[in-house]
């Protein structure tokens, strides 16, 4: 009797991981790892292929629910208190200030990742079937952190959030119809005020991150089921090889006798008993032995990158909070306007756009690239993935993104006071 | 059970069904709409005329606006509240311009657009004289910009 085997034994009741069948225990047994196949391939888990950006937006949002929860603590979203906290917090709070940078600069850090992860995708082909649904919920996590972000700008309550909050809000409200009504609604009054900065908290601490997580479960389980990552592009099949077993269509009746020999060492999952082994991206015979060498347990090989990446995330945001503060400017005045007064950076494409024509850059060309952005999948019926291949799909992309990052730039480097063209190595005199 | 029983009861049922989720709905956007808004009033006082200089405009901070006195035309009050994006105009003697620190919308006394991306001009919102004798503005009320309160 060793009790200290018992009640080891009453937590993990796998196998020992020396073993192949330990190994995959430990996956599906386990409710937070069972989310990984029990294999994986080795070469989706190369840098080159992710870029390993989707899961640091994940791991940006791990932080960000930790620090946020810490900063709740000392947090009262109503004016004056807003603003005090944040002094206290910055000032007064064992921690505080680096709790805080650490939250702001990973809110930073998730947009330009979820962006970055957006782009990877599409240039990677990895929207297209049978995928197209998954970058679907993709956009609407781009867009809820995009929400999770400009809800959480306004909660300092200081000039900074209470102008961008301002500004901002007024570009929604250009929407025909139902746009004043709307920012109506999202503020609970006619200006920036205390149910502004009630109603922005909630959406900020439950609403929003509620949205988040649940999205993820399904954006992750949709990999699953999708026939998980996609096949990098060097490893694309020779072009004119037979196409396999497609999700949601049934097999061709000369496909369905891929079963490969069962190997008595081998030790099988449900997946890969099922008839026809979940080959969803198509692999020519003569590349299947190559294929098996590629196949790994997830234990450890993507454990570990996935870990390394999680530090690597993690000691970066720390790294960036020790040597930089989150701003935090006069409180909240709304008798004065800071020149220029400018909304959150990644709405600053947007504003530029506004400064130009207020219909037009404010509502009609924000939401045509919504929909353009949900629509790729369905709208590129192309099935190659291969760049050389989709050179117009590539070329529009390209000027979309690139579009946006020179817009945001401008915005953010070159707009001075009076929203006036100004060089940020010019300095004006008098200008805030 | 006939079919058209069926079929009605069916109908009857999904009918009722959908104008539940309406309603609730309907009910959800109510809830969200405050009842009381404790924001800064839109219909408020702002002192009795003599309190108001002729010539250049008053502007009061708190309230966001402008208070014009003219000798022949009387009163008028303009909304500070530049139509582009929301930020606080300020009035320059010099030119007898309104300028937004924003983004350059550059308004006339008259609160005509003269140039920027502002869309729309200045509101000009409604001043009345209390029982009290004191000036009455009330912001929710937008008036043409010929409107005069003579006292
Ligand atoms: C469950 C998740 C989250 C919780 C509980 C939370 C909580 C909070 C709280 C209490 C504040 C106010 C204190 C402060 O301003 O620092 C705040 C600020 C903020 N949050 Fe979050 N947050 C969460 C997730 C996010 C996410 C996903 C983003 C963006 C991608 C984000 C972006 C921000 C920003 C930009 C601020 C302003 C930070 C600053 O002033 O330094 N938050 N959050
Ligand atoms: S808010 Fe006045 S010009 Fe933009």
């Amino acid at each position: 009797m060793n009790p200290f085997r018992d009640v080891w034994q009453s937590i993990f009741r796998r196998d020992p991981l020396s073993t192949d069948k330990g190994k995959s225990e430990l996956v599906f047994l386990n409710l937070w790892l069972h989310i990984h196949p029990a294999k994986v391939h080795k070469e989706h888990f190369r840098v080159k292929h992710t870029g390993y950006l989707g899961f640091l937006t994940f791991y940006l949002f791990l932080v960000l629910v930790t620090t946020g929860v810490a900063l709740m603590f000392y947090y009262r979203p109503h004016p004056p208190e807003a603003y005090q906290d944040m002094k206290d917090l910055r000032f007064v709070v064992f921690l505080g200030p680096f709790l805080r940078n650490m939250h702001r600069w990973s809110a930073h850090g998730m947009v330009i990742c979820v962006f970055l992860h957006m782009c990877r995708v599409f240039y990677t082909g990895s929207y297209k079937r049978p995928r197209q649904f998954n970058w679907v919920i993709g956009v609407a996590l781009l867009l809820l952190t995009l929400g999770l972000s400009f809800t959480g700008y306004l909660l300092p309550w200081d000039q900074l959030a209470f102008w961008a909050i301002t500004v901002g809000t007024n570009i929604g409200s250009y929407a025909p119809v139902i746009g004043p009504g709307l920012r109506q609604l999202l503020l609970g009054g006619h200006t920036v005020g205390e149910s502004a900065l009630l109603r922005f908290y909630v959406l900020h601490v439950a609403v929003l991150p509620s949205a988040v997580v649940l999205l993820t479960m399904v954006h992750f389980w949709r990999i699953r089921k999708d026939g998980g990552l996609s096949r990098p592009l060097w490893k694309l099949r020779a072009e004119g090889s037979p196409p396999l077993v497609r999700i949601g269509e049934p097999a061709e009746p000369e496909l369905r006798a891929v079963v490969l020999p069962a190997a008595r060492e081998k030790t099988y999952g449900l997946m890969e008993v099922v008839r026809g082994k979940p080959l969803f991206e198509v692999v020519a015979s003569a590349e299947e032995e190559e294929e098996e060498k590629d196949v790994v347990f997830s234990y450890p090989y993507a454990f570990f990158r996935e870990g390394i990446a999680l530090l690597v995330t993690v000691a970066s945001v720390m790294a960036l909070s020790l040597f930089w503060n989150a701003p935090l400017e006069e409180m909240a005045n709304p008798a004065k306007t800071p020149n220029p007064a400018k909304a959150p950076w990644y709405f600053l494409g947007l504003q530029e756009m506004v400064s130009h024509s207020a219909l037009i850059g404010g509502v009609v060309a924000p939401a045509l690239m919504v929909l353009a952005l949900v629509a790729i999948p369905y709208l590129d019926s192309n099935p190659s993935r291969r760049l050389s291949e989709r050179k117009w799909a590539v070329w529009a992309f390209t000027v979309f993104a690139l579009a946006n990052v020179v817009l945001i730039i401008v915005g953010t480097l070159f707009r001075g006071p009076g929203w006036a063209l100004v060089p940020p190595w010019v300095h004006i005199q008098g200008a805030e | 059970m006939k079919r058209r029983t069926f079929l009605n009861w069916g109908t009857a049922g999904l009918g009722t069904l959908w104008a539940a989720i309406g309603v609730s709905l309907g009910a959800v956007v109510r809830f969200l709409t405050p009842s009381v808004y404790y924001e800064p009033p839109r219909n408020f006082k702002i002192g009795t005329p003599a309190d108001f200089p002729f010539g250049p405009p008053t502007f009061l901070a708190d309230e966001k606006i402008f208070v014009f006195r003219d000798k022949e035309k009387g009163f008028a009050v303009a909304s500070a509240v530049c139509t582009h994006l929301g930020c606080t105009v300020q009035y320059f003697t010099s030119d007898r311009r309104f300028h937004c620190p924003c983004h350059g919308s550059v308004f006339a006394s008259d609160g005509a657009v003269l140039h920027g991306p502002a869309p729309r001009p200045l509101e000009w919102v409604e001043v009345t004289l209390a029982r009290d004798g004191q000036l009455r503005v009330d912001k929710n009320k937008v008036v043409s910009a010929s409107y005069r309160l003579m006292v």
